[in-house]
């Protein structure tokens, strides 16, 4: 909740009035997502009567969902015509940084989890142009360290030993 | 008074108080660091609890909450980039002074006005919780259910522009708290052939990814900023002239504070933004509002602090989270096998008055470990934030792990921060989320039982005097932020139609 992503700058330009809001996108494709889980909660079972007590499954998350709907359709009227400001384009470190979060999730379950942070550690600040090698190698090899023991030993969790285990 | 005076004894034990002063020396370090949050460090937190007796892991966690919110008010002076939102007002006047070389009287009065704000939220804590909690008692599923409309429905005023985009992230946290198995029917929503979800998702991997995941997205793409810090000498404690001069502020947003963090859903961060303009709406003298003027400091970090133990009030005694923080200070109660709300001051008050005097110390350790250490505490942000950042993602990631030792709650994480992230660039927020998230179930099992009770006759929620109030508020919080929102509105297209013809 740290405020707002990158800084917005009014869009000055008479390109802004051809182009559909953000908000009614935004609005459109919640519209869309609203129509998918509501399809979905078609293929819930259905209870027995005794059971359901007149509240199937289904019920309450279409009545949420419906609601939802309701709230991005007022959004959308809301947000029509109005004046907004540019989104600053965002850095190419963002999509690096979670093409990274996901790879040292395969990785946490193909490795074990020690080599996934030692490869995180060393990896994303080098990714990140880090070039202090004397700060590198220390971090990635005592930080991952920490994090295990104080987890593993201290706090008894139980992490699978994967490629190089057991550790 | 006996369960006060047991739980004092508890802290007795050096690792009761060692429990308190860790976390509140941690949560003025994660508080001084921009963009951590104390909300993102108590979830982040959360699972080092869990091998913890429920007193001191909520003592902890109540510490971290109360030194938090102090301790973004440190960087906030110092380098103009408050360390958490609730912060923010602070460097208004804060900054400026700091550049003016008064930097360690800036620092004296945030600390000196955040400990009084924090321990009068205290006093509210003990007052007002066990009366509403009395009053709670007689709440049965219809009140509830109004009660957990109206704390999702105060989201529309979290944030003054998207009130409706705080509704949506609202019911789409009642939403994911659907998927899973349903309780009275034992059928499958939402699972699609994973049986670990039928046991729903939890919402600690949710929150860590939603506040930690998502900061560490955002805070990739600023790994070029430079932070600039003013020079401080040393910490001084205001002198009584200056004390004087900041009183009537400081009691007021007391009173603001409090009010603020008694609402459900409502923050620090709101209390702060307007505790500083309620200062100087007030102040004879307003040119030197946004150029150093100590109430514009005191103004805010009172309030902020006075709403802490303030948003405990709703987050105790009934169940409804106060704020993002406390929401989470919520799901470890639960974690700990602990329902909040009535029953919790007849069943375990130990607790509850561990928790209080938990909180109350927290904001004396502050005082003192603020006025002292400062100057230290703002080199935090000297750390390298592409070390920073690589750990804050590594302590998500096993912390989500931690909760069941399941690799899907590590994948739920990542999910979570990646559409946090993408929500956040779009205008919407992590806090409506969880609050969702926490009270869904507490919403479909209330109207389920509302409904069986009432013979689904809808009317008849009509019939209770409670539920026709609590509806009314739900009523007026939502269309007030709306109908203001229309107002703008309309004043904007006016402006946009009137301009190019001027």
């Amino acid at each position: 909740m740290s405020g707002d992503i990158g800084d917005r700058s009014r869009v000055g330009d008479g390109s802004a009035a051809r182009r559909l809001p953000r908000d009614v996108v935004v609005g459109a494709c919640v519209l869309v997502s609203c129509a998918v889980a509501y399809a979905i909660t078609f293929s819930f079972k259905q209870a027995p009567a005794a059971l359901a007590q007149n509240v199937q499954p289904a019920s309450f998350p279409r009545l949420v969902i419906s609601v939802i709907a309701v709230l991005s359709a007022g959004q959308m009227i809301l947000s029509w015509r109005l004046p907004e400001k540019a989104l600053k384009p965002m850095p190419w470190t963002i999509a690096i940084s979670a093409a990274v979060m996901i790879a040292f999730v395969i990785a946490f379950d193909a490795l074990g989890i020690v080599p996934a942070m030692v490869l995180l550690c060393f990896g994303l600040p080098v990714l990140w142009g880090e070039r202090r090698w004397h700060l590198i190698v220390p971090y990635a090899i005592l930080f991952p360290a920490a994090i295990y023991g104080l987890f593993a030993k201290v706090l008894g969790v139980h992490f699978d030993p994967g490629l190089f285990g057991p550790w | 008074m006996d369960a006060f005076l047991t739980a004092a004894s508890l802290f007795a034990d050096p690792y009761l108080i060692g429990v308190v002063l860790a976390g509140t020396v941690a949560g003025v370090l994660v508080g001084a660091m921009p963009g951590l949050s104390s909300t993102m460090a108590t979830a982040l937190l959360l699972p080092f609890t869990l091998t913890m007796e429920p007193i001191p892991a909520i003592a902890l966690l109540s510490a971290l909450y109360c030194a938090g919110t102090y301790g973004g008010s440190i960087t906030a002076i110092l380098v103009n980039a408050p360390g958490a939102p609730p912060a923010a007002a602070t460097a208004f006047d804060g900054y400026p002074l700091a550049q003016k070389g008064r930097a360690g009287q800036a620092l004296g009065i945030a600390s000196v006005s955040s400990a009084i704000g924090g321990i009068f939220s205290v006093i509210v804590l003990i007052v007002a919780a066990p009366l509403l909690a009395r009053i709670a008692y007689d709440f049965g599923p219809p009140e509830y259910f109004a009660l957990a409309l109206f704390g999702l429905s105060m989201l529309a005023s979290i944030s003054g522009e998207a009130p409706v985009k705080n509704l949506m992230g609202g019911a789409f946290g009642v939403l994911l708290a659907t998927i899973g198995m349903d309780f009275t029917t034992g059928v499958d929503r939402f699972t699609f052939g994973f049986w670990e979800l039928s046991d729903g998702v939890h919402f600690i991997p949710v929150m860590i990814g939603l506040f930690a995941g998502a900061e560490f997205l955002l805070q990739s793409g600023r790994l070029d900023r430079v932070v600039v810090r003013a020079a401080v000498e040393a910490v001084k404690l205001p002198s009584w002239l200056d004390f004087r001069h900041c009183l009537p502020t400081i009691a007021r947003s007391c009173g603001i504070g409090a009010f603020i963090g008694v609402l459900p859903a409502e923050g620090g961060t709101v209390a702060a933004m307007i505790g500083y303009n309620e200062a100087k709406r007030w102040a004879k003298d307003k040119s030197k509002f946004g150029h150093g003027d100590i109430r514009g400091i005191a103004g805010p970090e009172t309030a902020n602090n006075a709403a802490t133990g303030a948003a405990m009030v709703p987050t105790l005694a009934l169940g409804i989270p106060g704020s993002a923080t406390t929401a989470v200070i919520l799901g470890a109660l639960l974690v700990h096998g602990l329902r909040p709300g009535p029953h919790l001051f007849t069943t375990t008050p130990v607790l509850l008055y561990g928790i209080f005097t938990a909180m109350l110390l927290a904001n004396i350790i502050f005082l003192g470990v603020g006025l002292l250490g400062a100057k230290l505490f703002a080199r935090v942000t000297l750390i390298p934030v592409k070390f920073l950042w690589p750990s804050v993602f590594v302590l998500a990631c096993i912390g989500s792990y931690a909760l069941q030792q399941s690799l899907l709650d590590v994948w739920i994480m990542v999910i979570a921060g990646i559409l946090g992230f993408v929500l956040k660039r779009y205008g919407f927020s992590a806090a409506p989320i969880i609050m969702g998230l926490i009270l869904g179930e507490l919403v479909e099992n209330s109207l389920k039982q509302s409904l069986i009770i009432f013979d689904h006759n809808w009317l008849r929620f009509l019939d209770r005097p409670i539920v026709v109030t609590l509806l009314l508020l739900t009523i007026l919080s939502v269309g007030a932020p709306i109908f203001r929102r229309i107002r703008a509105r309309r004043r904007a297209t006016a402006e946009t139609q009137g301009g190019p013809a001027q």
